[in-house]
């Protein structure tokens, strides 16, 4: 009686699950073990949904590496988000597109996207499996359609082939391209840099690394919170408003007066290599940016409140204390991250 | 004892596989077609001239609509749900094609209800097939590019100004804002006249009022704000307007 219990009981197991098993049935594409570091939190991104495999995350980088992507066939994701600098696109204030063309905001770092909750500097895209829509359409970046993408796509027998063995429908369609390009990009996690080891106890900081610590944690980190040295909100850091680009923030998205000038609270991690700064890259090294919040801070609509203390605008700080702030950010730049070949083009 | 048992396994089966398994019953192929209405007659891109109730004078150039997650629900509440991956559908005003939703492998059942969405649910958003609408929406300019969302609703057109002859352009663009407004709506029609039942039907009638666009539950003059776009306040009144132009008809 127990055997017949335990056959039915099979049975229906089969019955129902064939779909989730599958992913890891297909014998020649072996799921990858997402590093998870320790001290980090709970990624936001549905690994189950989505799980990063060998052929998937190969996929994911040969996409995010062709130009074909783009319209004109030479500006793929890798050309603004360019790896030794943290995926951003190093000394240029705004990215680049098409035929030259201007975008009006800095393109952002690649590294830890799987915590991340909302994407781009005004959050309009709510998961990464949608996000690369944005830069894929936009006329001002690869100015292309997803649908000639994937025509494009079909004619490539290696794409073809890749899509075949990593997705169990094997179609090219747009949810395995955005998901592949997802395994790609949530693969990138930073989280071995001499802050890490720090916090590890594998490490200690020099006295001005040090100091420079203790001036973050009582100036910086109620925005640039968490090992994630960011709190994922919307604010307005008190930038003069740029005519050239009338960007109005996350008010783009909400449509909310309330959230005019106010844009995503970035992570600080490789910030020393990600220059330019600012969701314009306005500035162009961290002894700038600290300048601004010296001193450079305007009250334009909506404020953040953490820029006003008493009549004073802006965070003060020393000159020692800005070297000291700019000693402990150079800490935070993760060398293996940068230099990893699992991410790089060639 | 063997039958106890294999009752027993049958009732796991039919809980555990979802609401699929409810219905025994032959399928069959059954569509919807949908009709945009003004008055008694179907909507005229361009060339014809309405009155809304605030007596504003518009002709409409563009009606576009995305209907999703279809749902068939018996008097006994027993539903069937369309597979969400194959439930979304453009509806174009302009292509006669895409007003008549053919959906596969129905049960056959005399159902009561039939509930729907307009536009795309935020809660799977934008997983579950979503994303491989993008081809279809993206065709049909029902794609916010720069936010990587779906257009729900779109009507454009002229209007004219109260007692000028100028025409001015207004468009309505209506979609969720990011994760911080959900502008999806359901729609629930329901039919004591065996609308619904599939034994005797194949094809489901189901007409729009576009008139109530601008007063169904709130009152939307062109002439206040002719653009509604990214809107908090006016985006969530054309929704909800939008959500209640819907009835099932038997012509």
């Amino acid at each position: 009686m127990k055997v017949f219990v335990v056959i039915f009981i099979s049975i229906v197991c089969l019955a129902c699950s064939s779909e989730d098993n599958s992913y890891i049935e297909i014998s020649d594409n072996k799921t990858l073990d997402f590093p998870q570091p320790d001290f980090f939190p709970t990624p936001v991104y549905d690994l189950d949904e989505n799980p990063p495999t060998e052929k998937g995350f190969e996929l994911g980088k040969k996409l995010f590496y062709d130009g074909r992507l783009s319209s004109t066939g030479v500006i793929s994701c890798g050309f603004c988000h360019i790896q030794e600098f943290s995926f951003t696109h190093h000394t240029h204030e705004v990215s680049h597109g098409v035929n030259g063309a201007l975008g009006n905001r800095n393109a952002q770092p690649l590294m830890n996207l799987a915590y991340l909750n909302e994407f781009s500097w005004d959050g309009a895209a709510p998961h990464l499996d949608a996000f690369s829509i944005i830069p894929i359409t936009a006329e001002v970046e690869m100015n292309e359609s997803v649908s000639n993408v994937l025509n494009k796509l079909k004619q490539d027998d290696e794409y073809l082939a890749l899509f075949a063995t990593a997705f169990d429908d094997g179609e090219v369609n747009p949810q395995n391209m955005f998901r592949a390009l997802s395994q790609f990009m949530v693969m990138m996690v930073s989280a071995n840099t001499k802050y890490d080891k720090v916090l590890a106890g594998n490490a200690v900081y020099n006295e001005s690394e040090a100091a420079g610590q203790a001036l973050f944690d009582t100036k910086c980190s109620s925005c640039h919170q968490g090992v994630l040295f960011t709190d994922q909100s919307y604010r307005n850091n008190g930038l003069a408003a740029d005519d050239r680009y009338n960007d109005v923030g996350r008010k783009r998205v909400t449509g909310l007066e309330d959230d005019k000038y106010k844009f995503k609270v970035p992570s600080l991690r490789n910030i020393a290599v990600s220059l330019p700064y600012m969701h314009d890259g306005r500035f162009k090294t961290l002894k700038e940016v600290l300048d601004h919040y010296d001193e450079g801070v305007v009250n334009t609509p909506n404020l953040d409140p953490l820029m006003q203390q008493g009549d004073e605008l802006g965070i003060t700080l020393t000159e020692t204390e800005k070297e000291q702030l700019i000693a402990f950010l150079n800490t935070l730049t993760d060398d293996n991250f940068l230099l990893d070949p699992r991410f790089s083009e060639f | 004892m063997k039958k106890i048992s294999t009752l027993i396994i049958t009732l796991i089966l039919l809980t555990s596989c979802g609401d699929d398994d409810l219905f025994n019953s032959d399928r069959k192929n059954v569509n919807i077609r949908f009709t945009n209405r003004i008055a008694s007659e179907e909507v005229n891109l361009n060339s014809a001239t309405y009155q809304n109730f605030a007596e504003e004078d518009f002709s409409i150039s563009e009606l576009k609509y995305i209907i999703s997650n279809i749902e068939f629900v018996k008097a006994n509440g027993d539903t069937y749900s369309y597979p969400k991956n194959e439930s979304f559908f453009l509806i174009n005003q302009e292509d006669d094609g895409s007003k008549t939703i053919t959906l596969k492998n129905i049960p056959i059942e005399n159902f009561q209800t039939l509930r729907f969405g307009i536009g795309v649910d935020q809660s799977k958003y934008p997983l579950n097939g979503v994303l491989n609408f993008i081809p279809t929406a993206e065709e049909n300019q029902m794609l916010w590019s720069w936010s990587a969302g779906y257009i729900f609703f779109k009507m454009e057109g002229n209007y004219t100004l109260e007692g000028g002859n100028s025409n001015e352009s207004f468009l309505f663009h209506i979609g969720s804002h990011g994760t911080s407004l959900d502008n999806y709506k359901v729609v629930e029609l329901s039919s004591e006249d065996a609308l619904l039942n599939l034994y005797e039907n194949n094809l489901i009638r189901i007409e729009a009022d576009v008139l109530s666009v601008f007063n169904a539950a709130h009152e939307i003059r062109i002439n206040d704000k002719p653009d509604i776009q990214i809107d908090p306040e006016n985006a969530p009144k054309v929704a909800e307007n939008v959500s209640q132009l819907f009835s099932l008809i038997s012509e």
